[in-house]
C-alpha cells in the first residue's frame, strides 16, 4: 500500500508543480489572420487525433512538425503552412 | 568502451549543433498518466510515463524515440492480500527517418506496425479516449512493434484526394525490450481532406512459424462541421476476426472549447472479437467476446485530461464483467537545448 502511496504522491507532484503547469513559457501568439491555410491545414490533418499544442516556440514547433510529416504523411507543403500557423 | 561512449557525445554533440543550424531544437514531449481500474472485483493502479524524444538533424533526418515505462499496482490475491507492484518498461520505437520528399520517408530501426489506425495514430496514452487499447489490437501489429526497414509518404495529393502508404520489412529479433517477429506488409490509405475522411486498408504476412496472413480495414471520419469524431476498425487473423468502432463528440460545439461544458467529451466504442482457433501467447481473449463502453474525457487548462468510463464485457467462456475506469493524463514537451523555448 505504501508503494501506491508514493506512486500517487509522484504522479500529482509531477502535475502540481510541473514548471509547464505553473508558468507559461515565452511563446509567440498565434495570428490566425496570417496563417488561416495553415489553420485548415492543421485542423485536416492533425486535429483528426489531437488538439493543437498550448504554447509551443518556433524551434520546438520545428522539430514536432518534422516527426509529424513522418507519423501523419504531411507534405512538404504542409509542414511549411502548420508551422506558419503554429509559430508564426 | 570509452571510444565508443566518445563517438555517442561526439554524435549528439554534432546533432545538437546541426539542429541549432537549423534553427531547430532536439526536444523531449511525451504525456504522464495515472490510471486506476476496476474489473470483475479485482482494482489496478498504473503510474504511467511515456517519454518521446525527437532530435532532427539537418534537413532531411529525424531520430525519434517513444518509451512506455509503468508500474502495475494490483493486489497479490487479485481481490485480496496486499498491494504489490511490478515494473514494466517498453520501448515502443527507436528510428532513423530520412525524408527523401512528400512522397517517400525511408525509415529504419524499431517501428510502430502500420497496420489499421489505432497502433500508429491512437496508442499515445495522450491521444487515446479509452484507457484499454482495443481488443483486436494485437491482430496484425506483431506485438505492436517491427524492427526493420518501412517506407511510407503520399502516393498522390491534391487538394481533395490523398492516398497515403506504408510498408515494411521486420526481421526476427529475440533480444530483450526489441523483440520483434519476421513479417511484412503495410497498409494504403484514401484520405479526403474536404471531409476528412479517410478509408484504409492493412495487410500483414508473418514469416515465421508456418506463416499467419492478417488483414485489416479501417475508417476515420470527422467532420468540419461538428466536433465529431467516429474511427472504427475491422480486422482478420488466424486466431479469429472482430471489430470496434469508436464515435466521441466534443461539447465545445454548444458553449465553446474553454467553457465549463464545453471541455467536455462524452465517447462510447462498441467492439467484438470472434475466436476462430486458440492460438498460445496470441495477445487476443480466450473466446468471444461482446464489449461496449461509454467514457467520459475532460480536458482541463494545461494539457490536463481526465477521463472515466464504464464497460460491460460478455465473454463467451467466462463469467460476463464490468470494468470501471479512471485516469488522469498530462502531455508535456520542452526543449532539450539552452533557449530552445524562444
Amino acid at each position: 500500500m505504501s508503494r501506491l502511496r508514493t506512486a500517487l504522491a509522484a504522479v500529482l507532484c509531477l502535475l502540481v508543480f510541473s514548471p509547464f503547469a505553473l508558468s507559461p513559457k515565452a511563446q509567440t501568439k498565434r495570428a490566425p489572420s496570417n496563417a488561416s491555410e495553415g489553420e485548415r491545414r492543421f485542423r485536416t490533418n492533425c486535429g483528426r487525433c489531437h488538439q493543437a499544442p498550448e504554447a509551443i516556440s518556433p524551434r520546438e514547433a520545428r522539430a514536432v512538425l518534422r516527426q509529424m510529416r513522418v507519423r501523419a504523411m504531411l507534405s512538404a507543403e504542409d509542414e511549411k503552412l502548420i508551422l506558419e500557423y503554429l509559430a508564426p | 568502451m570509452k571510444f565508443r561512449w566518445s563517438m555517442v557525445v561526439m554524435f549528439l554533440v554534432g546533432c545538437s549543433a546541426s539542429a541549432q543550424a537549423q534553427e531547430t531544437v532536439p526536444i523531449l514531449s511525451g504525456g504522464a498518466g495515472f490510471f486506476g481500474a476496476s474489473a470483475a472485483g479485482a482494482q489496478y493502479y498504473q503510474p504511467v510515463l511515456a517519454p518521446v524524444l525527437t532530435v532532427p538533424l539537418g534537413k532531411k533526418w529525424l531520430i525519434e524515440s517513444r518509451a512506455d515505462l509503468r508500474e502495475f499496482i494490483s493486489r497479490e490475491n487479485g481481490t485480496s492480500g496486499p498491494y504489490q507492484g511490478e515494473f514494466f518498461g517498453t520501448l515502443e520505437y527507436l528510428q532513423v527517418d530520412y525524408l527523401a520528399n512528400s512522397h517517400v520517408t525511408i525509415s529504419a530501426g524499431r517501428f510502430l506496425t502500420p497496420f489499421g489506425i489505432f497502433n500508429e495514430r491512437l496508442s499515445a496514452i495522450w491521444i487515446d479516449k479509452f484507457q484499454d487499447p482495443p481488443v483486436i489490437a494485437a491482430i496484425g501489429t506483431g506485438r505492436g512493434y517491427s524492427d526493420g526497414f518501412m517506407l511510407r509518404g503520399l502516393l498522390l495529393a491534391s487538394t481533395g484526394f490523398q492516398l497515403n502508404y506504408a510498408a515494411y520489412f521486420s526481421t526476427l529479433s529475440t533480444v530483450e525490450k526489441f523483440e520483434s517477429q519476421r513479417g511484412t506488409g503495410g497498409r494504403i490509405g484514401i484520405f479526403l481532406p474536404g471531409t476528412r475522411f479517410e478509408l484504409g486498408a492493412s495487410y500483414r504476412r508473418t514469416l515465421e512459424d508456418g506463416g499467419e496472413n492478417s488483414t485489416g480495414v479501417d475508417l476515420s471520419w470527422a467532420p468540419h462541421a461538428a466536433p465529431v469524431e467516429i474511427k472504427g476498425e475491422w480486422a482478420h487473423s488466424d486466431s479469429g476476426h472482430g471489430y470496434w468502432i469508436q464515435a466521441s463528440y466534443r461539447l465545445s460545439h454548444l458553449t465553446g472549447s474553454d467553457s465549463g461544458l464545453g471541455r467536455l467529451e462524452p465517447v462510447v466504442r462498441m467492439q467484438q472479437f470472434f475466436r476462430s482457433k486458440p492460438v498460445p501467447d496470441d495477445a487476443l481473449p480466450a473466446g468471444n467476446l461482446q464489449r461496449p463502453e461509454f467514457g467520459l474525457n475532460y480536458y482541463l487548462p494545461h494539457e490536463i485530461r481526465l477521463n472515466g468510463s464504464y464497460a460491460r464485457q460478455y465473454f463467451s467462456n467466462t463469467t460476463d464483467s464490468n470494468v470501471w475506469e479512471f485516469g488522469i493524463t498530462y502531455r508535456f514537451l520542452f526543449p532539450l537545448w539552452p533557449g530552445g523555448a524562444k
